[in-house]
């Protein structure tokens, strides 16, 4: 009889004490810092390693991205560029050029019909950029789209040119993006490392765990009403959301978002909301920021057919709610539905 | 009743009862906790598990804002100086995860707790 029992009470007894030592070793509690930068909030939520100090490194690199690429701050290298307009090329930082390039290299797999980072005169025209909303004349927005396209610009390794006087270039399509993207690559060399981080810039995510972590659940807001429509399962990621309910306004019942059509002048009208999922490559979290808006100007036919060349620039999958509701996904993702209310 | 029998009860008993134990402090839950943060510092947290409605002033960068717990688990913003209104507008926040911003107060508040399974919300 005892001898039977032996063996599992030292089994029971073994396992009670690991038990008791998971449940009481000390995990390190995460550290959540906020910022406002670019006319919104940066949320960084870092576990293990030296929270604190990375959030601060973190919120420093946001700052120098956006100071590099803000469309009013004087000393900006945009506010250089469009300053000289029409004048001839300004020379510019190897990283601003490459940013350059890399949102042209988006625009070019629609031959910029869905996304332009030259289409800020007709931004402006609605009142985007100075919030005094408006709609404008049918004849005013063809007469700015005719310079409000990125042929104007002029592009070298170090120089930029925008050729037309009234041309003008923003980066607000893909700074947040930019902005995860150089916070990657720091976090990737940092000493110790962090357990995991959760970058929130505006909506705009980088989660972060050095690629330990695979089950990573990324709630997609529902547009219309309260909550999320649902979760994408994914390993560590950039995930760029564009919405027509952030930024917009109403006139007579109709609701005018911030994301401008490039080919029409209007706001978009064919999506609610699109979030696209890059893999952790450089560059890729200002691709995702770019092709958010590319898919949500684009019709459900021409985004199945831009989808192979969003993949080539690192897209693993996009969430797609309709102007009617509809959801739907492209790409090899895993979305679950949040559970009907 | 042997006294090893005994023993071996109570040694059972005792690995049971830290099993439990350990379970509870594993699954201890902070219930859902609204921060509210001014300019990168938190000013105030409100337990929205609490069943009492409260009302909580906040100073902003920009001026008063008065900021709502319903006593049925929702957070909203009731009153703002603010110019365009947003954070007003907002709908209450509820679910860990859930924001509700005012950036000329320079004013967040955040949702934190486990009664969700998603990491983070992108919108």
């Amino acid at each position: 009889m005892r001898k039977a029992i032996a063996p599992i009470v030292a089994v029971i007894v073994v396992g009670a004490g690991l038990a008791t030592f998971f449940a009481l070793r000390k995990l390190p509690e995460p550290v959540t810092s906020t910022y406002f930068l670019m006319d919104t909030v940066l949320t960084i939520k870092t576990t293990g390693g030296d929270a604190a100090a990375i959030n601060e490194h973190l919120h420093a690199l946001a700052s120098n991205v956006d100071s590099m690429t803000s469309y009013y701050n004087p000393e900006s290298e945009t506010v250089r560029v469009n300053g000289a307009a029409g004048k001839g090329p300004v020379s510019v930082s190897p990283e601003y050029a490459a940013l350059l390039k890399t949102a042209v290299a988006v625009e070019t797999i629609d031959h910029g019909r869905t996304f332009d980072i030259a289409i800020s005169p007709v931004s402006s025209l609605w009142g985007f950029m100075t919030k005094d909303f408006r709609v404008p004349a049918a004849k005013e927005i063809s007469d700015t789209l005719a310079y409000s396209h990125s042929d104007q610009l002029v592009l070298s390794d170090t120089t930029v040119q925008l050729r037309d006087s009234q041309a003008r270039i923003d980066l607000g399509g893909v700074a947040k993006g930019y902005s995860l993207d150089v916070m990657e690559e720091y976090l990737k060399t940092v000493k110790p490392q962090p357990r995991q981080v959760i970058v929130d810039f505006g909506g705009n995510l980088l989660l972060y765990s050095g690629g330990r972590k695979r089950d990573w659940k990324i709630g997609i807001r529902d547009p219309r009403g309260q909550g999320i429509i649902g979760y994408v399962r994914s390993g560590d990621a950039f995930v760029a959301t564009s919405g027509d309910y952030e930024r917009y306004f109403e006139r007579d019942g109709k609701r005018y978002c911030h994301i401008i059509d490039p080919s029409t002048g209007y706001p978009g009208t064919l999506n609610q909301s699109v979030t696209v999922i890059t893999d952790i490559q450089p560059m890729h979290g200002a691709i995702g920021d770019a092709l958010g808006k590319v898919f949500f100007c684009s019709t459900a036919e021409t985004q199945r057919l831009l989808f192979q060349a969003a993949q080539g620039q690192g897209t693993v999958g996009i969430v797609i709610v309709d102007a009617a509701g509809t959801r739907s996904t492209l790409g090899p993702i895993t979305f679950v539905p949040a559970a009907a209310q | 009743m042997k006294r090893s029998d005994r023993i071996t009860a109570v040694v059972i008993l005792t690995a049971v009862v830290l099993v439990v134990v350990s379970w509870i402090v594993m699954h201890r839950t902070r219930g859902t906790v609204a921060f509210v943060y001014v300019d990168g510092k938190v000013v105030a947290t409100v337990d929205l598990t609490l069943r009492e409605p409260q009302t909580l002033p906040i100073t902003g960068m920009l001026g008063p804002l008065v900021v709502a717990a319903d006593g049925k688990g929702s957070i909203r913003v009731v009153e703002s100086t603010c110019p365009d209104q947003i954070c007003v507008h907002t709908v209450p926040a509820r679910s860990p995860g859930d924001q509700i911003i005012c950036v000329p107060n320079r004013m967040v508040i955040i949702i934190e707790g486990k009664g969700t399974n998603i990491d983070a919300l992108t919108q």
